[in-house]
Protein backbone atom coordinates (compact mmCIF):
# COMPACT_ATOMS: atom_id res chain seq x y z
CA UNK A 1 0.00 0.00 0.00
CA UNK A 2 2.71 2.45 1.01
CA UNK A 3 4.69 1.41 -2.03
CA UNK A 4 1.83 2.39 -4.30
CA UNK A 5 1.30 5.62 -2.39
CA UNK A 6 4.86 6.74 -2.92
CA UNK A 7 4.53 6.25 -6.65
CA UNK A 8 1.38 8.33 -6.80
CA UNK A 9 3.37 11.41 -5.89
CA UNK A 10 6.67 11.06 -7.70
CA UNK A 11 9.55 13.43 -7.12
CA UNK A 12 10.59 15.92 -9.79
CA UNK A 13 13.37 13.69 -11.04
CA UNK A 14 11.03 10.73 -11.25
CA UNK A 15 8.44 12.76 -13.16
CA UNK A 16 11.03 13.65 -15.77
CA UNK A 17 12.11 10.06 -16.05
CA UNK A 18 8.50 8.88 -16.24
CA UNK A 19 7.55 11.24 -19.06
CA UNK A 20 10.65 10.19 -20.96
CA UNK A 21 9.70 6.55 -20.55
CA UNK A 22 6.15 7.38 -21.58
CA UNK A 23 7.34 9.01 -24.78
CA UNK A 24 9.55 6.01 -25.44
CA UNK A 25 6.52 3.71 -25.04
CA UNK A 26 4.51 5.79 -27.50
CA UNK A 27 7.31 5.66 -30.06
CA UNK A 28 7.75 1.90 -29.66
CA UNK A 29 4.06 1.13 -30.07
CA UNK A 30 3.48 3.75 -32.79
CA UNK A 31 4.12 1.41 -35.76
CA UNK A 32 1.59 -1.13 -34.45
CA UNK A 33 -0.84 1.63 -33.55
CA UNK A 34 -0.66 3.07 -37.05
CA UNK A 35 -0.88 -0.35 -38.70
CA UNK A 36 -3.92 -1.47 -36.71
CA UNK A 37 -5.65 1.88 -37.09
CA UNK A 38 -5.16 1.83 -40.85
CA UNK A 39 -5.97 -1.83 -41.45
CA UNK A 40 -8.21 -2.81 -38.56
CA UNK A 41 -10.15 0.25 -37.33
CA UNK A 42 -10.55 2.39 -40.43
CA UNK A 43 -11.86 -0.54 -42.55
CA UNK A 44 -14.91 -0.65 -40.25
CA UNK A 45 -15.51 2.99 -41.11
CA UNK A 46 -15.42 1.99 -44.78
CA UNK A 47 -18.00 -0.72 -44.02
CA UNK A 48 -20.23 1.97 -42.52
CA UNK A 49 -19.81 4.18 -45.59
CA UNK A 50 -20.45 1.33 -48.05
CA UNK A 51 -23.60 0.29 -46.18
CA UNK A 52 -25.06 3.71 -47.11
CA UNK A 53 -24.33 3.49 -50.85
CA UNK A 54 -26.22 2.19 -53.88
CA UNK A 55 -25.44 -1.36 -55.06
CA UNK A 56 -24.14 -2.07 -58.55
CA UNK A 57 -23.58 -5.38 -60.36
CA UNK A 58 -19.83 -5.36 -59.74
CA UNK A 59 -19.03 -2.63 -57.24
CA UNK A 60 -20.96 0.29 -55.75
CA UNK A 61 -22.30 3.62 -56.99
CA UNK A 62 -21.32 6.49 -54.76
CA UNK A 63 -24.93 7.55 -54.24
CA UNK A 64 -26.49 7.75 -50.81
CA UNK A 65 -29.15 5.12 -50.16
CA UNK A 66 -30.80 3.52 -47.14
CA UNK A 67 -32.02 0.52 -49.11
CA UNK A 68 -29.59 -1.89 -47.47
CA UNK A 69 -31.05 -1.10 -44.05
CA UNK A 70 -34.58 -1.25 -45.42
CA UNK A 71 -33.79 -4.75 -46.71
CA UNK A 72 -32.41 -5.83 -43.37
CA UNK A 73 -35.27 -4.52 -41.30
CA UNK A 74 -37.82 -6.04 -43.66
CA UNK A 75 -36.92 -9.35 -42.01
CA UNK A 76 -35.31 -10.84 -45.11
CA UNK A 77 -32.15 -11.70 -43.19
CA UNK A 78 -33.75 -12.64 -39.91
CA UNK A 79 -33.46 -16.39 -40.46
CA UNK A 80 -29.73 -16.51 -41.31
CA UNK A 81 -29.01 -14.44 -38.19
CA UNK A 82 -31.17 -16.75 -36.11
CA UNK A 83 -29.40 -19.83 -37.55
CA UNK A 84 -25.95 -18.36 -36.85
CA UNK A 85 -26.86 -17.40 -33.28
CA UNK A 86 -28.29 -20.86 -32.69
CA UNK A 87 -25.21 -22.52 -34.17
CA UNK A 88 -22.86 -20.38 -32.05
CA UNK A 89 -24.84 -21.20 -28.90
CA UNK A 90 -25.02 -24.96 -29.51
CA UNK A 91 -21.33 -25.05 -30.44
CA UNK A 92 -20.36 -23.17 -27.28
CA UNK A 93 -22.49 -25.42 -25.05
CA UNK A 94 -21.13 -28.64 -26.57
CA UNK A 95 -17.53 -27.39 -26.43
CA UNK A 96 -18.05 -26.59 -22.75
CA UNK A 97 -19.63 -29.97 -21.95
CA UNK A 98 -16.90 -31.90 -23.74
CA UNK A 99 -14.05 -29.52 -22.96
CA UNK A 100 -14.51 -29.26 -19.21
CA UNK A 101 -13.87 -32.93 -18.34
CA UNK A 102 -10.89 -32.95 -20.70
CA UNK A 103 -9.38 -29.76 -19.24
CA UNK A 104 -10.02 -31.08 -15.72
CA UNK A 105 -8.34 -34.38 -16.44
CA UNK A 106 -5.30 -32.71 -17.99
CA UNK A 107 -5.01 -30.20 -15.15
CA UNK A 108 -4.99 -32.99 -12.57
CA UNK A 109 -2.47 -35.23 -14.35
CA UNK A 110 1.19 -35.47 -13.44
CA UNK A 111 3.60 -32.88 -14.87
CA UNK A 112 4.91 -35.24 -17.53
CA UNK A 113 1.46 -36.30 -18.74
CA UNK A 114 0.23 -32.72 -18.72
CA UNK A 115 2.68 -31.75 -21.46
CA UNK A 116 1.96 -34.82 -23.56
CA UNK A 117 -1.81 -34.39 -23.33
CA UNK A 118 -1.64 -30.67 -24.08
CA UNK A 119 0.38 -31.35 -27.22
CA UNK A 120 -2.15 -34.00 -28.25
CA UNK A 121 -4.89 -31.36 -27.95
CA UNK A 122 -2.89 -28.75 -29.84
CA UNK A 123 -1.69 -30.83 -32.83
CA UNK A 124 -5.10 -31.00 -34.58
CA UNK A 125 -5.43 -27.30 -33.82
CA UNK A 126 -2.23 -26.63 -35.74
CA UNK A 127 -3.32 -28.76 -38.66
CA UNK A 128 -4.61 -26.73 -41.55
CA UNK A 129 -8.16 -25.48 -40.98
CA UNK A 130 -9.47 -26.32 -44.43
CA UNK A 131 -7.91 -29.76 -44.36
CA UNK A 132 -9.62 -30.58 -41.09
CA UNK A 133 -12.98 -29.66 -42.58
CA UNK A 134 -12.17 -31.66 -45.69
CA UNK A 135 -11.30 -34.73 -43.66
CA UNK A 136 -14.74 -34.57 -42.02
CA UNK A 137 -16.31 -34.51 -45.44
CA UNK A 138 -14.52 -37.76 -46.25
CA UNK A 139 -15.63 -39.23 -42.96
CA UNK A 140 -19.27 -38.15 -42.97
CA UNK A 141 -20.26 -38.20 -46.64
CA UNK A 142 -22.96 -40.58 -47.87
CA UNK A 143 -20.46 -43.07 -49.24
CA UNK A 144 -17.84 -42.02 -46.74
CA UNK A 145 -15.86 -43.96 -44.22
CA UNK A 146 -18.39 -43.82 -41.39
CA UNK A 147 -21.26 -45.14 -43.48
CA UNK A 148 -19.12 -47.84 -45.11
CA UNK A 149 -17.94 -49.10 -41.74
CA UNK A 150 -21.39 -49.01 -40.16
CA UNK A 151 -22.85 -50.86 -43.14
CA UNK A 152 -20.08 -53.44 -43.20
CA UNK A 153 -20.81 -54.11 -39.55
CA UNK A 154 -24.51 -54.45 -40.42
CA UNK A 155 -25.40 -51.76 -37.94
CA UNK A 156 -27.33 -49.81 -40.58
CA UNK A 157 -28.92 -50.99 -43.81
CA UNK A 158 -28.67 -47.73 -45.78
CA UNK A 159 -26.26 -44.77 -45.41
CA UNK A 160 -27.11 -42.11 -42.82
CA UNK A 161 -27.36 -38.69 -44.42
CA UNK A 162 -25.30 -36.47 -42.18
CA UNK A 163 -23.33 -34.48 -44.73
CA UNK A 164 -25.12 -31.30 -45.83
CA UNK A 165 -27.20 -31.08 -42.65
CA UNK A 166 -27.05 -28.79 -39.62
CA UNK A 167 -25.80 -31.76 -37.61
CA UNK A 168 -22.71 -32.01 -39.82
CA UNK A 169 -22.07 -28.29 -39.31
CA UNK A 170 -22.34 -28.67 -35.53
CA UNK A 171 -20.00 -31.69 -35.45
CA UNK A 172 -17.30 -29.91 -37.45
CA UNK A 173 -17.74 -26.63 -35.56
CA UNK A 174 -17.25 -28.41 -32.21
CA UNK A 175 -14.25 -30.18 -33.68
CA UNK A 176 -12.61 -26.96 -34.84
CA UNK A 177 -13.41 -24.81 -31.79
CA UNK A 178 -12.90 -27.36 -28.97
CA UNK A 179 -9.24 -26.42 -28.30
CA UNK A 180 -10.26 -22.76 -27.90
CA UNK A 181 -12.44 -23.92 -24.99
CA UNK A 182 -10.08 -26.48 -23.49
CA UNK A 183 -6.99 -24.25 -23.24
CA UNK A 184 -8.48 -21.35 -21.18
CA UNK A 185 -10.37 -23.85 -19.00
CA UNK A 186 -7.17 -25.78 -18.44
CA UNK A 187 -5.18 -22.70 -17.43
CA UNK A 188 -7.80 -21.75 -14.82
CA UNK A 189 -8.40 -25.26 -13.44
CA UNK A 190 -4.67 -25.84 -13.21
CA UNK A 191 -4.30 -22.91 -10.81
CA UNK A 192 -7.23 -24.09 -8.68
CA UNK A 193 -6.50 -24.79 -5.05
CA UNK A 194 -7.57 -28.42 -4.83
CA UNK A 195 -7.22 -28.46 -1.03
CA UNK A 196 -10.51 -26.53 -0.98
CA UNK A 197 -12.12 -29.49 -2.70
CA UNK A 198 -10.68 -31.88 -0.12
CA UNK A 199 -11.91 -29.59 2.63
CA UNK A 200 -15.42 -29.64 1.19
CA UNK A 201 -15.53 -33.44 0.98
CA UNK A 202 -13.99 -33.76 4.44
CA UNK A 203 -16.81 -31.61 5.76
CA UNK A 204 -19.30 -34.05 4.32
CA UNK A 205 -20.08 -32.62 0.88
CA UNK A 206 -20.71 -35.24 -1.78
CA UNK A 207 -18.48 -35.21 -4.83
CA UNK A 208 -21.24 -33.68 -6.87
CA UNK A 209 -21.87 -30.96 -4.29
CA UNK A 210 -18.15 -30.24 -4.09
CA UNK A 211 -17.99 -29.92 -7.85
CA UNK A 212 -20.98 -27.59 -8.20
CA UNK A 213 -20.24 -25.49 -5.10
CA UNK A 214 -16.45 -25.30 -5.27
CA UNK A 215 -14.81 -26.34 -8.53
CA UNK A 216 -17.30 -24.90 -10.98
CA UNK A 217 -17.60 -21.42 -9.38
CA UNK A 218 -13.83 -21.18 -9.07
CA UNK A 219 -13.32 -21.98 -12.74
CA UNK A 220 -15.88 -19.42 -13.85
CA UNK A 221 -13.30 -17.16 -15.47
CA UNK A 222 -12.06 -19.96 -17.71
CA UNK A 223 -15.61 -20.85 -18.70
CA UNK A 224 -16.22 -17.21 -19.54
CA UNK A 225 -13.03 -16.76 -21.60
CA UNK A 226 -13.51 -20.06 -23.43
CA UNK A 227 -17.14 -19.29 -24.24
CA UNK A 228 -16.24 -15.92 -25.74
CA UNK A 229 -13.39 -17.44 -27.76
CA UNK A 230 -15.82 -19.98 -29.22
CA UNK A 231 -19.07 -18.04 -29.49
CA UNK A 232 -17.89 -14.94 -31.32
CA UNK A 233 -15.86 -16.57 -34.10
CA UNK A 234 -18.63 -19.18 -34.45
CA UNK A 235 -21.11 -16.41 -35.11
CA UNK A 236 -19.27 -15.51 -38.30
CA UNK A 237 -18.74 -19.08 -39.50
CA UNK A 238 -18.52 -19.28 -43.28
CA UNK A 239 -16.33 -22.10 -44.52
CA UNK A 240 -17.72 -24.93 -42.38
CA UNK A 241 -21.40 -24.37 -43.35
CA UNK A 242 -20.21 -23.86 -46.92
CA UNK A 243 -18.38 -27.19 -47.12
CA UNK A 244 -20.53 -29.50 -45.01
CA UNK A 245 -23.81 -27.65 -44.41
CA UNK A 246 -27.26 -27.59 -45.93
CA UNK A 247 -27.20 -25.15 -48.84
CA UNK A 248 -30.92 -24.40 -48.55
CA UNK A 249 -30.66 -22.79 -45.14
CA UNK A 250 -27.74 -20.38 -45.25
CA UNK A 251 -25.90 -18.91 -42.28
CA UNK A 252 -25.16 -15.21 -42.07
CA UNK A 253 -21.47 -15.69 -42.90
CA UNK A 254 -22.45 -17.34 -46.17
CA UNK A 255 -24.94 -14.60 -47.04
CA UNK A 256 -22.33 -11.88 -46.45
CA UNK A 257 -19.78 -13.74 -48.59
CA UNK A 258 -22.27 -14.29 -51.41
CA UNK A 259 -23.22 -10.60 -51.47
CA UNK A 260 -19.54 -9.65 -51.65
CA UNK A 261 -18.37 -12.28 -54.14
CA UNK A 262 -21.27 -13.48 -56.29
CA UNK A 263 -22.54 -11.45 -59.23
CA UNK A 264 -24.85 -9.50 -59.04
CA UNK A 265 -23.06 -8.21 -56.00
CA UNK A 266 -24.64 -6.19 -53.26
CA UNK A 267 -21.92 -4.63 -51.17
CA UNK A 268 -24.19 -2.23 -49.25
CA UNK A 269 -26.26 -5.14 -47.92
CA UNK A 270 -23.10 -7.14 -47.09
CA UNK A 271 -21.76 -4.09 -45.25
CA UNK A 272 -24.98 -3.49 -43.33
CA UNK A 273 -25.12 -7.18 -42.33
CA UNK A 274 -21.49 -7.02 -41.19
CA UNK A 275 -22.30 -3.96 -39.09
CA UNK A 276 -25.24 -5.72 -37.44
CA UNK A 277 -22.95 -8.63 -36.62
CA UNK A 278 -20.37 -6.21 -35.24
CA UNK A 279 -23.01 -4.57 -33.02
CA UNK A 280 -24.15 -7.96 -31.68
CA UNK A 281 -20.52 -8.84 -30.87
CA UNK A 282 -19.91 -5.48 -29.23
CA UNK A 283 -23.00 -5.94 -27.06
CA UNK A 284 -21.87 -9.41 -25.97
CA UNK A 285 -18.38 -8.15 -25.14
CA UNK A 286 -19.62 -5.11 -23.25
CA UNK A 287 -22.05 -7.21 -21.20
CA UNK A 288 -19.26 -9.64 -20.42
CA UNK A 289 -16.91 -6.82 -19.45
CA UNK A 290 -19.59 -5.23 -17.25
CA UNK A 291 -20.27 -8.49 -15.39
CA UNK A 292 -16.54 -9.09 -14.99
CA UNK A 293 -15.92 -5.61 -13.57
CA UNK A 294 -18.85 -5.90 -11.20
CA UNK A 295 -17.54 -9.20 -9.90
CA UNK A 296 -14.09 -7.75 -9.46
CA UNK A 297 -15.40 -4.78 -7.49
CA UNK A 298 -17.46 -7.13 -5.33
CA UNK A 299 -14.41 -9.28 -4.73
CA UNK A 300 -12.38 -6.23 -3.69
CA UNK A 301 -15.07 -5.29 -1.18
CA UNK A 302 -15.18 -8.83 0.17
CA UNK A 303 -11.42 -8.92 0.57
CA UNK A 304 -11.52 -5.69 2.53
CA UNK B 1 -15.64 -42.56 -2.51
CA UNK B 2 -17.63 -44.78 -4.84
CA UNK B 3 -19.28 -41.86 -6.63
CA UNK B 4 -15.82 -40.35 -7.01
CA UNK B 5 -14.71 -43.39 -8.95
CA UNK B 6 -17.74 -43.11 -11.21
CA UNK B 7 -16.96 -39.47 -11.95
CA UNK B 8 -13.36 -40.36 -12.67
CA UNK B 9 -14.48 -43.06 -15.07
CA UNK B 10 -16.89 -40.67 -16.75
CA UNK B 11 -14.13 -38.10 -17.12
CA UNK B 12 -11.82 -40.67 -18.62
CA UNK B 13 -14.51 -41.88 -21.01
CA UNK B 14 -15.23 -38.36 -22.25
CA UNK B 15 -11.51 -37.71 -22.55
CA UNK B 16 -10.98 -40.83 -24.65
CA UNK B 17 -13.97 -40.00 -26.84
CA UNK B 18 -12.67 -36.47 -27.40
CA UNK B 19 -9.25 -37.80 -28.37
CA UNK B 20 -10.81 -40.23 -30.84
CA UNK B 21 -12.97 -37.40 -32.14
CA UNK B 22 -9.91 -35.16 -32.61
CA UNK B 23 -7.81 -37.73 -34.42
CA UNK B 24 -10.15 -39.92 -36.44
CA UNK B 25 -10.61 -37.55 -39.40
CA UNK B 26 -6.90 -36.82 -39.64
CA UNK B 27 -5.94 -40.49 -39.53
CA UNK B 28 -8.50 -41.39 -42.17
CA UNK B 29 -7.23 -38.62 -44.39
CA UNK B 30 -3.67 -39.89 -44.13
CA UNK B 31 -4.70 -43.48 -44.86
CA UNK B 32 -6.77 -42.49 -47.87
CA UNK B 33 -3.96 -40.44 -49.38
CA UNK B 34 -2.42 -43.83 -50.26
CA UNK B 35 -5.67 -45.23 -51.67
CA UNK B 36 -5.52 -46.24 -55.32
CA UNK B 37 -8.96 -44.88 -56.22
CA UNK B 38 -10.38 -41.82 -57.95
CA UNK B 39 -13.15 -41.43 -55.39
CA UNK B 40 -12.70 -41.42 -51.66
CA UNK B 41 -14.93 -44.36 -50.73
CA UNK B 42 -13.59 -47.89 -50.43
CA UNK B 43 -10.05 -49.20 -50.23
CA UNK B 44 -8.61 -50.09 -53.64
CA UNK B 45 -5.02 -50.83 -52.72
CA UNK B 46 -1.88 -48.95 -51.79
CA UNK B 47 -0.30 -46.34 -54.07
CA UNK B 48 2.13 -43.42 -54.08
CA UNK B 49 0.63 -42.19 -57.35
CA UNK B 50 -1.05 -39.11 -55.91
CA UNK B 51 2.12 -37.92 -54.25
CA UNK B 52 3.86 -38.08 -57.60
CA UNK B 53 0.98 -36.29 -59.32
CA UNK B 54 1.24 -33.64 -56.65
CA UNK B 55 4.79 -32.73 -57.59
CA UNK B 56 3.88 -32.46 -61.25
CA UNK B 57 1.03 -30.06 -60.63
CA UNK B 58 2.16 -26.54 -61.61
CA UNK B 59 -0.80 -24.85 -59.91
CA UNK B 60 0.04 -26.46 -56.59
CA UNK B 61 3.64 -25.41 -57.01
CA UNK B 62 2.78 -21.73 -57.51
CA UNK B 63 0.21 -21.84 -54.71
CA UNK B 64 2.87 -23.31 -52.46
CA UNK B 65 5.34 -20.59 -53.42
CA UNK B 66 2.75 -17.88 -52.79
CA UNK B 67 1.94 -19.37 -49.39
CA UNK B 68 5.60 -19.41 -48.40
CA UNK B 69 6.31 -15.87 -49.62
CA UNK B 70 3.32 -14.49 -47.73
CA UNK B 71 4.05 -16.53 -44.60
CA UNK B 72 7.72 -15.51 -44.43
CA UNK B 73 7.20 -11.80 -45.14
CA UNK B 74 4.15 -11.38 -42.91
CA UNK B 75 5.85 -13.30 -40.10
CA UNK B 76 8.88 -11.02 -40.32
CA UNK B 77 6.82 -7.83 -40.39
CA UNK B 78 4.42 -8.83 -37.63
CA UNK B 79 7.28 -10.04 -35.43
CA UNK B 80 9.24 -6.79 -35.77
CA UNK B 81 6.13 -4.71 -35.07
CA UNK B 82 5.24 -7.09 -32.24
CA UNK B 83 8.64 -6.82 -30.53
CA UNK B 84 8.52 -3.02 -30.61
CA UNK B 85 4.95 -2.89 -29.35
CA UNK B 86 5.58 -5.41 -26.57
CA UNK B 87 8.58 -3.33 -25.42
CA UNK B 88 6.39 -0.25 -25.39
CA UNK B 89 3.68 -1.99 -23.39
CA UNK B 90 6.23 -3.20 -20.87
CA UNK B 91 6.03 0.21 -19.20
CA UNK B 92 3.13 -0.16 -16.75
CA UNK B 93 2.62 3.63 -16.60
CA UNK B 94 2.41 4.12 -20.35
CA UNK B 95 -0.51 6.51 -20.87
CA UNK B 96 -1.66 4.74 -24.05
CA UNK B 97 -1.48 1.29 -22.50
CA UNK B 98 -5.22 0.69 -22.15
CA UNK B 99 -6.00 1.85 -25.67
CA UNK B 100 -3.18 -0.18 -27.21
CA UNK B 101 -4.24 -3.31 -25.30
CA UNK B 102 -7.80 -2.95 -26.57
CA UNK B 103 -6.55 -2.43 -30.13
CA UNK B 104 -4.47 -5.60 -29.85
CA UNK B 105 -6.99 -7.87 -28.12
CA UNK B 106 -10.09 -7.00 -30.14
CA UNK B 107 -8.82 -8.32 -33.53
CA UNK B 108 -8.15 -11.66 -31.79
CA UNK B 109 -11.81 -12.47 -31.29
CA UNK B 110 -13.30 -10.78 -34.34
CA UNK B 111 -14.76 -13.37 -36.74
CA UNK B 112 -12.47 -13.77 -39.76
CA UNK B 113 -15.26 -12.83 -42.08
CA UNK B 114 -15.55 -9.32 -40.63
CA UNK B 115 -11.83 -8.68 -41.04
CA UNK B 116 -11.99 -10.09 -44.56
CA UNK B 117 -14.96 -7.99 -45.65
CA UNK B 118 -13.64 -4.80 -44.08
CA UNK B 119 -10.24 -5.15 -45.76
CA UNK B 120 -11.80 -6.07 -49.11
CA UNK B 121 -13.88 -2.89 -49.01
CA UNK B 122 -10.92 -0.79 -47.86
CA UNK B 123 -8.85 -1.96 -50.83
CA UNK B 124 -11.77 -1.31 -53.15
CA UNK B 125 -12.28 2.16 -51.68
CA UNK B 126 -8.60 2.99 -52.15
CA UNK B 127 -8.64 1.47 -55.66
CA UNK B 128 -5.78 -0.86 -54.76
CA UNK B 129 -5.34 -3.85 -57.04
CA UNK B 130 -5.80 -7.00 -54.92
CA UNK B 131 -2.96 -9.52 -55.01
CA UNK B 132 0.22 -10.28 -53.17
CA UNK B 133 0.51 -6.92 -51.42
CA UNK B 134 -3.06 -6.87 -50.14
CA UNK B 135 -2.76 -10.44 -48.85
CA UNK B 136 0.50 -9.48 -47.12
CA UNK B 137 -1.19 -6.50 -45.43
CA UNK B 138 -4.12 -8.65 -44.30
CA UNK B 139 -1.86 -11.36 -42.88
CA UNK B 140 0.29 -8.90 -40.94
CA UNK B 141 -2.91 -7.41 -39.51
CA UNK B 142 -4.22 -10.66 -38.07
CA UNK B 143 -0.80 -11.99 -37.00
CA UNK B 144 0.22 -8.81 -35.19
CA UNK B 145 -2.07 -9.33 -32.17
CA UNK B 146 -0.70 -12.81 -31.62
CA UNK B 147 2.96 -11.83 -31.84
CA UNK B 148 2.48 -8.89 -29.45
CA UNK B 149 0.66 -11.05 -26.89
CA UNK B 150 3.12 -13.96 -27.02
CA UNK B 151 6.19 -11.70 -26.77
CA UNK B 152 4.56 -9.56 -24.08
CA UNK B 153 3.72 -12.59 -21.94
CA UNK B 154 7.39 -13.58 -22.00
CA UNK B 155 8.44 -10.07 -21.03
CA UNK B 156 6.09 -10.21 -18.05
CA UNK B 157 8.12 -13.01 -16.47
CA UNK B 158 11.38 -11.22 -17.15
CA UNK B 159 14.40 -11.37 -14.88
CA UNK B 160 15.48 -7.74 -14.55
CA UNK B 161 18.41 -8.45 -12.26
CA UNK B 162 20.60 -9.12 -15.30
CA UNK B 163 19.66 -5.82 -16.93
CA UNK B 164 20.27 -4.00 -13.66
CA UNK B 165 23.62 -5.73 -13.30
CA UNK B 166 24.62 -4.60 -16.79
CA UNK B 167 23.53 -1.04 -15.95
CA UNK B 168 25.48 -1.08 -12.71
CA UNK B 169 28.53 -2.16 -14.63
CA UNK B 170 28.12 0.95 -16.78
CA UNK B 171 26.95 -0.60 -20.05
CA UNK B 172 25.30 1.71 -22.61
CA UNK B 173 21.51 1.27 -23.07
CA UNK B 174 21.85 -0.03 -26.63
CA UNK B 175 24.51 -2.47 -25.61
CA UNK B 176 22.32 -3.66 -22.74
CA UNK B 177 19.47 -4.21 -25.13
CA UNK B 178 21.40 -6.23 -27.71
CA UNK B 179 23.70 -8.13 -25.36
CA UNK B 180 21.39 -8.81 -22.43
CA UNK B 181 17.74 -8.12 -23.05
CA UNK B 182 17.35 -9.33 -26.61
CA UNK B 183 18.88 -12.77 -26.00
CA UNK B 184 16.56 -13.18 -23.01
CA UNK B 185 13.58 -12.17 -25.16
CA UNK B 186 14.53 -14.50 -27.99
CA UNK B 187 12.49 -17.59 -26.96
CA UNK B 188 9.37 -15.41 -26.80
CA UNK B 189 10.14 -13.82 -30.16
CA UNK B 190 10.63 -17.22 -31.79
CA UNK B 191 7.43 -18.57 -30.27
CA UNK B 192 5.52 -15.52 -31.56
CA UNK B 193 7.07 -15.81 -35.02
CA UNK B 194 6.23 -19.51 -35.31
CA UNK B 195 2.66 -18.84 -34.28
CA UNK B 196 2.39 -16.08 -36.89
CA UNK B 197 3.85 -18.42 -39.51
CA UNK B 198 1.34 -21.20 -38.84
CA UNK B 199 -1.56 -18.74 -38.72
CA UNK B 200 -0.48 -17.35 -42.07
CA UNK B 201 -0.23 -20.69 -43.87
CA UNK B 202 -3.52 -21.75 -42.28
CA UNK B 203 -5.70 -18.81 -43.24
CA UNK B 204 -8.44 -19.20 -45.77
CA UNK B 205 -11.25 -16.72 -45.12
CA UNK B 206 -9.28 -13.47 -44.91
CA UNK B 207 -7.08 -14.44 -47.86
CA UNK B 208 -10.21 -15.34 -49.84
CA UNK B 209 -11.45 -11.75 -49.46
CA UNK B 210 -8.15 -9.98 -50.05
CA UNK B 211 -6.49 -11.99 -52.83
CA UNK B 212 -7.31 -11.15 -56.37
CA UNK B 213 -7.77 -13.58 -59.18
CA UNK B 214 -4.48 -15.28 -60.01
CA UNK B 215 -3.03 -15.08 -56.53
CA UNK B 216 -3.88 -18.39 -54.89
CA UNK B 217 -2.36 -19.61 -51.65
CA UNK B 218 -2.54 -23.30 -50.76
CA UNK B 219 -5.76 -23.08 -48.70
CA UNK B 220 -7.41 -21.14 -51.53
CA UNK B 221 -6.28 -23.76 -54.04
CA UNK B 222 -7.50 -26.59 -51.79
CA UNK B 223 -10.93 -24.99 -51.41
CA UNK B 224 -11.22 -24.59 -55.16
CA UNK B 225 -10.19 -28.20 -55.73
CA UNK B 226 -12.77 -29.41 -53.23
CA UNK B 227 -15.43 -27.34 -54.99
CA UNK B 228 -14.43 -28.66 -58.41
CA UNK B 229 -14.30 -32.21 -57.04
CA UNK B 230 -10.69 -32.86 -58.05
CA UNK B 231 -9.89 -34.07 -54.60
CA UNK B 232 -7.66 -37.11 -54.92
CA UNK B 233 -4.39 -35.18 -54.83
CA UNK B 234 -5.79 -33.10 -51.98
CA UNK B 235 -5.51 -36.09 -49.64
CA UNK B 236 -1.82 -36.40 -50.47
CA UNK B 237 -1.31 -32.64 -50.20
CA UNK B 238 -3.09 -32.58 -46.84
CA UNK B 239 -0.97 -35.40 -45.50
CA UNK B 240 2.19 -33.52 -46.45
CA UNK B 241 0.85 -30.37 -44.79
CA UNK B 242 0.05 -32.30 -41.60
CA UNK B 243 3.57 -33.69 -41.68
CA UNK B 244 4.93 -30.18 -42.07
CA UNK B 245 2.91 -29.01 -39.05
CA UNK B 246 4.27 -31.85 -36.92
CA UNK B 247 7.74 -30.92 -38.09
CA UNK B 248 7.16 -27.32 -36.97
CA UNK B 249 5.93 -28.48 -33.55
CA UNK B 250 9.07 -30.57 -33.06
CA UNK B 251 11.32 -27.73 -34.25
CA UNK B 252 9.63 -25.32 -31.82
CA UNK B 253 10.23 -27.70 -28.94
CA UNK B 254 13.85 -28.19 -29.91
CA UNK B 255 14.58 -24.48 -30.30
CA UNK B 256 12.94 -23.73 -26.99
CA UNK B 257 15.01 -26.39 -25.27
CA UNK B 258 18.22 -25.17 -26.90
CA UNK B 259 17.56 -21.57 -25.93
CA UNK B 260 16.50 -22.32 -22.39
CA UNK B 261 19.51 -24.46 -21.53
Amino acid sequence: MSHQHRHNQPSLLETKDLSKRNLQSWLLSAPSLIWLTAFFSIPYLIILIYSLLTPDIYEVKFLFSLNAYRDIFSGLYFKPFYLSMRLAMITTMLCLLLGYPVAYLIARSSEKWKNILLILIIIPFWTNFIIRIFSWRIFLSTHGVMNEVLMALNLISSPIEIIRTDLAVIIVMVYVYLPYMILPLYSVIEKLDFTLLDAATDLGASNRQAFFKVTLPLSREGIFAGSILVFIPALGAYLIPQLVGNQNALYIGQIITYRIKNIPRNWPVASALSLVMLIIIAMILLTGYYIYQKRRIRKLHENR
Amino acid sequence: MKTGKIYQKLNLTIFTLVMVFLYIPIIILIIFSFNNSKIVAGWKGFTFKYYLLLFQNAQIKTAFQHTLIIAVTSTLASTVLGVLCALGLENKRFSGRKMMSALIYIPLIMPDILMGVSLALLFNFLRVQTGMVTVFIAHVTFCLSYTVIVIQSRLAGFDYSLVEAAMDLGAKPWLIFWKVKFPLMLPGIIAGALLAFTLSIDDFVITFFTSGRGFDTLPIYVEGAIRRGTITTINALSTLMIGFTLFLVVVTKRIRKLLLT
